[in-house]
């Protein structure tokens, strides 16, 4: 794919989320999407058409992170209400509630039979629930983290999850061994590769870091866009051939996955938002000062980050949605 | 510290020393001992082991509340009965206070306590004690506005004590101290002497007179306020003096410094007394004076034992007086007051003295004693009072020397500054700085001008030039011989004798004049602190950055001066007066930042190449810390950091079983003990983790090796193989800290028996069952104790080949004797075919074994089966020792293998539902085939011992 077959042109604007848009996710296939925001509502989105089709409504705080099962019938969330949610998708209900995180759920994610959601919280674990039985308790907890945990991956055998301790962690079940990738950096948000041979962690210090699994070794770096605070999204392209990051001052970049040169930056986000965004996505807090998140009041620019990105699976488009409340669809 | 401690092995018990032993332990031992338990029982204390007594707390009963330290009495504590019938009518009780009172409280009230009688009160308590009755009475009678009782100081006893009385009868007046009319009378006798020597001077000069009687005058009061201090000092009266300064209740401004006490009181008192009469004044100072003193010390005494001791605080064996403490506590901080007091009793002693009044003394007229006085010693004419060190008289006469010749510069540049920077060293320095340089910098080129090579001639001619510039400045400190030394001592040289790291130096400063008098020594020490020696770069020309302005040109200057010369600022910086404080503000910021290019220009233009060649060249001992060579450092540290991360470990995680269920993967820890806790200390790993660790780390490899590896090309049986004896590994592994116990610690025999009984009618499916595993298991025990064999782990004195392995760890001798033990155990538990059947299972997984165990070579294949024979029949030579009774008999084995099914089945019981479902799931195949191989192994038997 050439830079020319970049999705850079608006195809859509999803608009009816009062207030900052935290999450847009695709589904499995690419045809729906999913997004999650201040208003603590979950919406579905027809994107290529551009219709909004459900509202899922439970949340009692902001939703931070939605994923859908693969056969689309199931969907888990969380947010800031500290609560893990397994809603059915076609009735709109709550089938399950998992309590146990002591503070706010930075991301969750089903596995591959959708029969286990594992969530990352602010309380420095990851937890993993049986969608299965009627038990809410949590199945594993993992605390080897000395911070919140934002992000996780699942593979078929793995939990990969990024900390602000700086680390990315890989949790290998079959093999029983956790492995530490330290990068030294707070990990804002961790991505994996369309092949799952490498992980794309997002650090606070406005880089991006491409990670072999494997080896441990770091690959390339990204640079050029600016990520100091706030948690925002990253990803690869569906071809692996590009990295897609959104930035603090509302721009969206993408670079070459191999030369790490800024093939394009443009602006997504640009409209005037209502200040009292501002407040908040002061995601994660720190808890022992290894990262200085949250600070709210950092200056108008922020206002117009992009929260979430969000790429095709097999076509090149993507959807990013920021603190204005609107989700972009874009298509090459 | 703590990983320290925990190095540590102790042997043995310490050796309890005498004087650790407390008293009141002692005293408990012999309590316990009964040596008092004679006492009575109201007389004995209720105490701890550790013999403390309990302190309740001061109002809640002290050491013994209640009853022996019970709520209740002799009798119990049995509340008050109310009971009421027809014959006996309760009589409604009118409650009043006598109910609520104690007895001496009662005594007290109704006034007949026992006291001296008013005919016999001495010393007026009882006046006293009936002054304050009958104001009691009078304020019941009639009510004030002020309500509660009056204060005790109010009231004045209506009668004088008999004491008073007998001494007014005597003569004494009230007011005066006893000895009061001596010291009057001798008063009075020396005014009579002054007197008669005033009228025999009337005559000779009138002008004197009235200054003599002026201070005839002064005598005078000062004899009669010594007087009043005296009565003072007897009879003390309390005046409540009014609190009029700010500080808090009990605050001393003069803890600290109590000199400065005096004078605050000094002036206090001026103050108070300069309108009343001039005379009066001294007399209030020195009343006053010892009463403030007194007042001081009573509080600070006071206030301290009340901290510290809390009824939760921790009882040592220093409060077990709490009281007593507090007594040992004001003589304590009496001592510390002593200074204090020490100065102001001096005083009241010189002015005693003074007096000369000793009650029953006179003052001598002419006295023996006399105040000796030494003539100082004679200072020689020739003395010079100054200290010369041999350093610098050598300078002085290298002074007369003949200056070198000049020469010309050597061509390289950083040789030069090289060379100028040693020769300023030395010249400081001295000679000694010379020679260890040159020792230090023998093999180094550079350094050749020391030893006469290249640029020695400019080296003693720069050396000279040094020495001529140094000695000009210490010549006036020399010549200057009347200024003490320490006037002379400026922050920086004081600074650089101290050995202080001069701060960042511009290259315009001037050479500091240090004094070459101080030790050779510390100068040496200080090269390493030395920055920028001004030597490297001459002021030859001061930068201009405000050339266009000349007067701020000369306040930049002036600012420069003061910036690195240090001391005080001006208060008119540059003269600058004239200026808003706001425009100063402004152009001292543009001074700074003018310096600051002026400095970093210069640096980087001229000393910094140099530097770093200096660096570079002078490994050793004499170093120039460079200040530019930050940045570079920046971008290293950003490197290392680079280079540093990401960095990856691995640790062992254990997820748990059904988070591996539902991720359709086997678990990797199926059945093994959750892991341990991280263990504490080195000792612990020590002794624990190997063997665990070592089996973790073989199973994860024979797991993954299995899993991964094209294992399955061997078939289903072998496959199946691998899985069963990757089960009984970790089922091993289960039960081995139990078995360890057993082994140990108990006699097994009874227990056994008694779960046989137990077990009997149990299911027979379940029995099957059950024996596989513990089957399994122990042909993985064997399995592994073959491996161990194979690795030199334990050496039986009857097989000459193991000697070629070496022990490989000295240090886990311990755990493959008990590990051996353990399988002995189990081995009791099987025919003899069962580890017979293993040995089959080994040979039929050989090819296996390759793969899952580097140690094992297929050559050695052979060996391997001999280790299972020999060991097969040493144990049974060793089972036949321990067990003679047990291996007699096939019953025996039968039992054991109840038992195991026993324990089995306890940990099924134990595991989480869910676990079951697992075990049911995923290993019922590998059973079945356990099963399968058990029958084969029976027949395989048959075969190997025809």
């Amino acid at each position: 794919m050439s830079a020319e077959d970049l999705p850079k042109k608006e195809a859509n604007v999803l608009k009816g989320h009062e207030g900052a848009v935290l999450v847009a996710r695709f589904n499995g296939d690419g045809n729906y999407c999913l997004t999650g925001g201040k208003d603590r509502t979950i919406r579905l989105w027809n994107p290529h058409r551009g219709i909004h089709i459900k509202t899922y409504k439970s949340h009692g705080r902001e939703v931070r992170d939605v994923h859908v099962t693969t056969d689309n019938s199931k969907i888990c969330s969380c947010g800031g209400d500290r609560q893990v949610f397994y809603w059915d998708v076609s009735t709109g209900r709550v089938i399950r509630k998992f309590r146990g995180h002591d503070s706010e759920v930075n991301a969750v994610k089903f596995n591959e039979y959708a029969s286990v959601v594992v969530s990352a919280g602010y309380d420095r674990s990851l937890r993993a629930w049986d969608c299965r039985s009627h038990s809410t308790e949590p199945i594993q907890i993992i605390d080897t983290f000395l911070d919140s945990v934002m992000s996780v991956c699942l593979t078929k055998t793995e939990i990969i999850a990024g900390s602000v301790d700086g680390s990315v962690r890989t949790f290998d079940i079959r093999m029983g061994r956790e492995l530490s990738d330290d990068l030294g950096q707070p990990v804002n948000c961790i991505s994996l590769s369309n092949d799952g041979n490498c992980v794309l962690a997002s650090c606070l210090d406005s880089t991006l870091r491409l990670l072999d699994r494997t080896t441990g070794e770091l690959l390339q770096e990204y640079k050029g866009h600016t990520c100091k605070s706030f948690k925002m999204d990253c990803c690869l392209t569906y071809t692996d051939a590009h990295i897609v990051g959104g930035s603090e001052d509302g721009h969206l970049f993408f670079w070459d996955l191999v030369d790490a040169s800024v093939v394009s930056s443009f602006r997504a986000h640009s409209s005037v938002v209502r200040l009292s965004f501002l407040s908040y996505n002061s995601v994660c807090n720190t808890r022992e000062g290894s990262a200085a998140l949250g600070d709210a009041k950092k200056g108008p620019n922020l206002i117009l980050r992009v929260t979430s990105v969000s790429y095709h699976p097999k076509e090149s488009c993507m959807i990013t949605a920021s603190v204005d409340g609107s989700v972009r669809v874009w298509k090459a | 510290m703590e990983g320290d401690e925990e190095d540590f092995v102790f042997f043995g018990t310490p050796i309890e020393r005498e004087e650790d032993m407390t008293s009141r332990k002692k005293k408990s031992i012999a309590e316990a001992s009964g040596q008092l338990r004679t006492l009575a029982p109201w007389k004995q204390e209720v105490r701890d082991e550790e013999g403390r007594r309990r302190f309740h707390g001061a109002f809640s009963g002290g050491f013994s509340a209640g009853y022996f330290n019970t709520v209740g009495s002799k009798e119990g504590w049995t509340p008050q009965t109310f009971t009421s019938s027809r014959k006996k009518r309760a009589e409604i009780k009118q409650q009043d206070l006598s109910n609520f009172l104690d007895d001496d409280e009662k005594a007290e009230m109704e006034g007949n306590s026992l006291g001296t009688s008013m005919q016999f009160d001495t010393f007026g308590f009882t006046a006293a004690e009936i002054a304050k009755k009958q104001a009691e009475k009078e304020q019941n009678e009639r009510p004030s506005a002020i309500p509660g009782p009056a204060p005790d100081e109010i009231i004045v006893p209506a009668t004088d004590p008999i004491g008073v009385r007998l001494m007014l009868k005597m003569g004494w007046r009230r007011g005066h101290s006893i000895k009061s009319s001596r010291t009057n009378s001798l008063y009075d006798a020396r005014r009579e002497a002054r007197k008669a020597f005033l009228a025999l001077s009337e005559d000779a000069s009138a002008p004197v007179v009235g200054s003599e009687h002026a201070e005839v005058e002064d005598m005078e009061t000062a004899a009669y306020t010594d007087n009043v201090n005296q009565f003072h000092k007897s009879t003390p009266v309390y005046v409540l003096n009014p609190k009029q300064d700010m500080y808090g209740l009990g605050y001393d401004p003069f803890k600290g410094a109590p000199e400065f006490r005096v004078c605050v009181v000094t002036s206090e008192n001026k103050r108070s007394h300069d309108s009343h009469l001039p005379g009066n004044r001294e007399s209030g100072h020195k009343k006053l004076l010892p009463k403030k003193d007194g007042l001081f010390s009573f509080k600070s005494r006071n206030v301290a034992p009340g901290f510290g001791i809390g009824a939760l605080e921790e009882l040592d064996a220093e409060d077990e007086d709490v009281y007593a403490s507090g007594y040992d506590f004001e003589a304590f901080v009496e001592e510390i007051e002593e200074p204090s007091r020490l100065t102001i009793e001096d005083k009241k002693k010189s002015s005693v003295k003074q007096d000369g009044i000793l009650p029953g003394f006179k003052v001598a007229t002419n006295s023996d004693y006399q105040l000796q006085r030494f003539d100082p010693p004679v200072v020689p004419k020739d003395f010079v009072p100054h200290h010369k060190f041999p350093a610098t008289l050598e300078v002085n006469h290298k002074m007369a020397e003949v200056p070198p010749k000049e020469v010309p510069l050597p061509v390289d540049n950083n040789l030069k500054v090289l060379i100028e920077g040693v020769a300023t060293l030395v010249a400081r320095c001295g000679p000694l700085f010379e020679e260890l340089s040159r020792e230090k910098n023998q093999s180094n080129a550079l350094f050749d001008f020391l030893n006469g090579g290249n640029g020695h001639d400019y080296y003693t001619r720069k050396l000279w030039e040094a020495r001529q510039k140094h000695n000009d400045k210490t010549k006036p400190l020399l010549n200057e011989k009347v200024a003490p030394p320490a006037q002379k001592m400026t922050a920086e040289s004081r600074g650089n004798i101290l050995g202080e790291k001069p701060l960042k130096k511009s290259a315009k400063d001037v050479k500091p004049a240090v004094p070459t008098t101080n030790t050779v020594n510390i100068q040496f020490h200080l090269s390493d602190t030395f920055i920028e020696p001004a030597s490297f770069v001459e002021p030859t020309e001061i930068t201009k950055p405000f050339q266009h302005d000349p007067a701020k040109q000369e306040r930049f200057e002036q600012y420069l001066k003061e910036k690195y010369h240090g001391g005080l600022r001006t208060k008119d910086a540059g003269g600058s007066s004239k200026m808003s404080e706001a425009a100063r503000a402004r152009e001292r910021l543009e001074f700074e930042a003018a310096a600051e290019a002026v400095t970093q220009g210069k640096w980087g233009k001229e000393s910094k190449p140099s530097n770093q060649q200096i660096l570079g060249a002078s490994a050793g001992r004499l170093q120039f810390t460079s200040g530019g060579s930050e940045k570079p450092e920046v971008s290293r540290a950003e490197e290392m950091m680079k280079s540093m991360f990401p960095k990856r470990e691995e640790f062992q995680w254990r997820p748990a079983s059904i988070l591996c269920k539902r991720f359709d993967l086997i678990d990797p820890y199926m059945g093994k003990p959750p892991p341990p806790p991280r263990s504490r200390s080195k000792l612990d790993s020590l002794i624990f983790m190997p063997d665990y660790v070592k089996a973790a780390t073989e199973e994860e490899r024979a797991i993954s090796n299995s899993i991964s590896s094209p294992a399955s090309q061997l078939g289903e049986k072998e496959g199946t193989t691998t899985l069963g004896i990757e089960d009984k590994v970790e089922v091993e592994n289960v039960e081995r800290p139990v078995d360890l116990y057993k082994a140990i610690f108990s006699d097994d025999s009874d227990d056994e028996e008694g779960d046989s009984n137990v077990n009997q009618p149990e299911d027979p499916t379940k029995k099957i069952e059950a024996a596989n595993t513990t089957l399994s298991r122990l042909m993985a025990g064997d399995f592994l104790e073959s491996l161990g064999k194979e690795l030199g782990l334990e050496v039986p004195p009857d097989q000459p080949y193991v000697e070629n392995h070496p022990e490989p760890h000295a240090s886990q001798k311990t755990v493959p004797e008990i590990h051996q033990e353990v399988h002995t155990q189990k081995r009791e538990a099987i025919d003899s075919d069962a580890h017979k059947d293993i040995s089959r299972i080994k040979e039929g997984g050989s090819k296996n074994e390759t793969v899952v165990f580097n140690h094992e070579i297929t050559e050695k294949d052979k060996k391997v089966k001999r280790v299972e024979n020999s060991s097969g029949d040493e144990r049974s030579q060793k089972r036949s020792k321990r067990y003679r009774h047990r291996s007699s008999s096939p019953d025996g084995n039968r039992d054991r293998h109840s038992s195991r099914h026993k324990g089995r089945k306890k940990e099924h019981r134990k595991h989480s539902k869910d676990r079951k479902h697992r075990s049911h799931g995923l290993s019922s195949r590998s059973r079945r085939s356990a099963d399968k191989e058990y029958g084969d192994g029976k027949r395989e038997k048959r075969k190997w011992r025809d």
